[in-house]
């Protein structure tokens, strides 16, 4: 398993991530500038229409004959994806993270640079998002609106019908479904997942930024994970939703570590992506999946599996002491 | 039947960088998914594979460069051979006196995606379809967007393009509000294209005159500014347009696009005679903004003996090559994760190549489902399945291409969608013309065919996909070497020849007889007799439906008479016995007769249907 970051979770790293809330025909004017210092709730852009496209009379100049076409005004923007504060025009943008601003976009994102804990996700939908970090409870009486609600089990179609109605901005949970996804989305995830114009795909899609930390399917959320994003409970997230395999796009959260959580000493893990003998890792897929041990051997040469393929594979020995054997394309490393 | 050009133009001649002797040879093949490494070397004179590895492909973060994977594979051939070819990331070369280091290294890729092309301009339904035929043999994605006020004049009744639009589909009026509809629409598409490239096509010889290649300039203009926007680009990015329209504008349209594009003319695209010229400038265009834009390329550019080429160019140089070193017909199937290729060559120098860029069992698997629906992929596993579980493996297998199939079901899965991939590929071909002749040979590579467990389902994916008829003879390419073997043989011709001769085509699944015509249900479709070179004889009755494997093991030869019935064709004509003046050749699987009747009908009953594919497989040893 590949993850953009090298791991699905790290509790420490430094990331530049341009702040962009989305939508295709919005462009952004920066509130800040290179060297600022930010906080995740100080806004940083604010919103406007773009410019209608030119017509194809500012060709003409070019010696040849003008085409007939008449002018056309810019049809309006269509309301991208997001909640208030968070992509339509007019708004203003609130950064979603602490940190330092590096650069300013052409179409006015604001890059910041910052301390963050990062989850990756395998799959997700939406604009990027900021809001605030709050665990789902059952029988919850009221989730804030504009929160990142983090549920550390599967979702199902009721469910995020009931965010969207809630006005929640962004839900994290372990995974879903194909066909409530989709159902919700209202789209081919097969379309999405191949979008090259990713801004674009995710204009039409109901407005709540969805990660899924497992994917597809009913698998739950591995304790670590929960137990990282229960320590963030109440902080300011940033969630990116949108996913393309071809332009290799997935989604991520990133929360900004607090100021006591950022000595001087402070240094950033350095994923480290080789199955070596000792590596502590997750199994991601077949009978073992979602079981964590440490590799005990890596063989030699390819073994033969239940399908009677054979693939590179290591010996596990997992957290209960047994031991297995597992294809390395199925590991992620996660220490 | 037509006849493509190559992209490549012939061997080219040997580098004069390359040693004097050549000793040794390493070929990396990226592919999307996975990288393959192979070592070639002299071994008692004649150029034999070594050793190979495989290693994920590391074009994407977190690597973000492809030479990692390339080296990971590497390291798989050290441990193999004890021998060193890399040293801190780095291919050590040339080889020393201590048989470390590798005199040659070359690449193919096919990771990095096909070339997204805008065709623009007055591009109506012939110049479309032969820009299609230009493309056919490469990873190119093709987008025709006629010029508004081509559409407008010229084809108010016609679509083009690869989506009809509403505002061009219909018939009536063109008011100047609907062209300003179809400009929207355009500008829509180009935004969500996001090409590589722009080719502008059209004589202006109609009544819109040259108003669309200005147009097509516009969209390129407004397009170039989108990508700069979102930081896809910078400013100082030109767009690579190929102008094969009127001669005469081709100044008129440089100075319209100024700095934003780089515009090189081809021969005017208006007949296949033009094909060749586009077909090779395209080729070099893909060169340019998908090859050596993969990360990693500059790491691995001081290692080339030969630039890099598309896996696909060549794949054709390779099966080209094997159908007139033989003199035999040859088709060449690779089915990979992001694409899935068929190409016919014939002894006669005919050469059909049918690439399908976005068709694949990786990353473009669910584009498969989307083409054929549920129905058809489920037809060849021998189980219940429902959609929702296809389709959640599926979209998990574009999300994680590198997993391993963990169980036979997931196995048959993959196996149904690859079917799927080849089938679509040939009907492509059929829309463009083409009419894929009978081969004597079919070989197959890629991973699906490779890393098939048994040989049996490799032989029953090719039965079940390209549906030969009459005598065939099937050929794994287990060592997956066929699609790098034409990039070798540009450099080091006898090494490619070798090697192919001694170690790419040596997995021979057998000689295949597949009866064809008015197969009567519950009758013998086809006696057929075997005389072994120990002189026993047998002979087998093969019923309608049914596949029978004689036993024949690779490198053992027999004689073979087929005695048809009366309605039923082995390639002589119905009824029409046929006795082989040369012996058979055996193979893996065996002597295999496909008597279940042309085209492949699968019984409409769900029960009847696995029960007949479990048979199937049993029989093939699948």
């Amino acid at each position: 398993m590949t993850y953009l970051l090298g791991w699905s979770v790290i509790p420490q790293i430094v990331v530049r991530r341009e702040r962009w809330p989305g939508g295709y025909k919005t462009r952004g004017t920066a509130l800040v500038y290179p060297g600022q210092e930010v906080q995740p709730d100080q806004p940083v852009i604010h919103l406007y229409k773009a410019e209608a496209v030119p017509v194809v009379d500012t060709a003409s100049r070019l010696a040849l004959p003008s085409v007939s076409t008449p002018g056309r005004s810019d049809p309006g923007l269509a309301p991208p994806n997001g909640n208030a504060g968070n992509g339509r025009p007019g708004d203003t943008v609130p950064a979603g993270l602490s940190g330092r601003v590096v650069d300013i976009t052409r179409r006015g994102g604001v890059v910041i640079e910052s301390r963050v804990v990062a989850i990756e996700g395998v799959v997700g939908a939406g604009n990027q998002v900021a809001g605030m970090l709050t665990m789902w409870q059952a029988g919850a009486i009221s989730i804030p609106p504009g929160a990142i609600l983090v549920v550390p089990g599967p979702l199902n179609f009721m469910m995020l019908r009931q965010a969207v109605n809630s006005g929640i901005a962004g839900i994290v949970a372990s995974s879903i479904a194909s066909r409530d996804l989709e159902g919700f989305l209202q789209t081919d995830l097969v379309n999405l997942l191949d979008s090259v114009d990713v801004d674009l795909a995710q204009a039409h899609l109901p407005p709540l930024t969805l990660l899924l930390t497992e994917g597809l399917g009913t698998i739950a959320m591995p304790a670590r994970t929960v137990n990282l994003l229960s320590r963030y409970q109440g902080s300011i997230a940033l969630l990116a939703g949108a996913t393309s395999v071809r332009q290799g796009i997935f989604p991520e959260l990133l929360i900004s570590l607090p100021a006591r959580e950022v000595q001087r000493s402070w240094q950033p893990v350095q994923p480290e992506l080789a199955l070596g003998i000792g590596a502590l890792v997750r199994i991601c897929g077949g009978e073992y999946e979602g079981l964590t041990g440490e590799i005990d051997h890596l063989f030699a040469h390819q073994q033969r599996f239940r399908s009677g393929m054979r693939d590179r594979a290591a010996r596990l020995r997992l957290e209960d002491g047994s031991r297995a054997i597992v294809p390395l394309t199925l590991l992620e490393r996660i220490g | 039947m037509q006849t493509l050009p190559s992209v490549e133009g012939g061997p080219a001649p040997a580098s004069s960088q390359n040693p004097a002797v050549i000793n040794s040879i390493l070929v990396a093949d990226c592919g999307t998914v996975f990288t393959k490494v192979s070592l070639f070397g002299l071994v008692e004179g004649q150029y034999r594979l070594m050793a190979r590895g495989e290693a994920p492909t590391t074009s994407a973060p977190p690597d973000g460069d492809i030479a990692k994977g390339i080296i990971q594979a590497i390291e798989v051939i050290e441990f193999i051979t004890g021998r060193r070819f890399a040293s801190h990331g780095h291919i050590i070369s040339p080889e020393g006196p201590d048989g470390n280091g590798i005199d040659l290294f070359i690449t193919t890729i096919s990771a990095g995606g096909p070339l997204r092309l805008a065709v623009l301009g007055a591009v109506s339904p012939a110049l479309e379809e032969l820009v299609y035929q230009a493309v056919s043999g490469l990873y190119a994605e093709v987008h025709a967007l006629a010029a508004p006020s081509y559409v407008a004049t010229s084809l108010s009744s016609t679509a083009v393009g690869n989506t009809p639009s509403p505002a061009s589909s219909g018939p009536g009026t063109w008011t100047p509000e609907r062209v300003a509809l179809e400009w929207e629409r355009q500008m829509e598409q180009m935004r969500e294209l996001q090409p590589h490239a722009a080719l502008i096509v059209g004589m202006a010889d109609g009544p819109a005159g040259p108003n669309p290649l200005q147009e097509a300039c516009q969209l390129l203009l407004n397009a170039k500014k989108d990508l700069e926007e979102k930081g896809s680009r910078d400013a100082s990015f030109r767009f690579p347009v190929l102008y094969a329209a009127a001669p005469q504008y081709v100044e008129a349209v440089r100075g319209m696009l100024g700095n934003n594009a780089e515009v090189n003319r081809v021969d005017s695209l208006i007949s296949q005679a033009q094909l060749g010229p586009t077909s090779v400038a395209i080729s070099s265009i893909y060169t340019h903004e998908v090859i050596q834009r993969v990360p990693g390329y500059a790491t691995m550019q001081p290692w080339f003996s030969s630039q890099p080429v598309a896996t696909t160019t060549s794949l054709s140089s390779l099966v080209r090559f094997l159908a007139q070193h033989y003199a035999m017909n040859v088709t060449a199937v690779d089915v990979g994760g992001s694409s899935t290729a068929v190409m016919f060559a014939g002894e006669q120098g005919e050469f059909m190549p049918m690439v399908q860029s976005g068709l694949g069992i990786g990353p473009n698997m669910g584009a498969i489902l989307q083409q054929v629906g549920f129905q058809r992929i489920a037809r060849w596993l021998p189980f219940d399945i429902t959609e929702e579980e296809l389709r959640e493996y599926m979209l998990n297998r574009m999300l994680h291409p590198h997993v391993t199939p963990s169980t036979v079901r997931e196995l048959h899965i993959v196996q149904a969608f690859a079917r799927e991939a080849i089938i679509l590929t040939l009907d492509e071909g059929r829309r463009h013309g083409f009419e894929w002749p009978e081969a004597d040979l079919i070989m197959a590579t890629g991973g699906v065919f490779a890393h098939a467990p048994r040989y049996g389902q490799a032989a029953l994916m090719l039965l079940d996909a390209i549906q030969p008829r009459g005598v065939t003879s099937l050929v794994l390419d287990r060592t997956m070497l066929i699609s790098q073997l034409g990039a070798v043989a540009t450099v080091a011709p006898v090494a490619a020849v070798q090697v192919n001769e001694n170690d790419a085509v040596t997995h021979r699944l057998g000689t295949c007889v597949i009866p064809f015509g008015a197969l009567q249900p519950g009758e013998v479709a086809l006696r057929v007799g075997i005389e072994y070179r120990n002189g026993r004889q047998v002979s087998v009755d093969v019923m309608t439906g049914s596949i029978e494997v004689i036993p024949l093991r690779a490198n053992e030869q027999a004689l073979l008479t087929l005695y048809p019935a009366p309605t039923v064709d082995v390639g002589l004509g119905p009824g029409e016995r046929a006795r082989a003046a040369e012996e058979i050749d055996g193979g893996l699987v065996g002597l295999i007769i496909d008597a279940r009747g042309r085209p492949l009908v699968l019984p409409g009953d769900n029960r009847e249907r696995q029960a007949r594919l479990l048979q199937w497989m049993q029989v093939m040893g699948a």
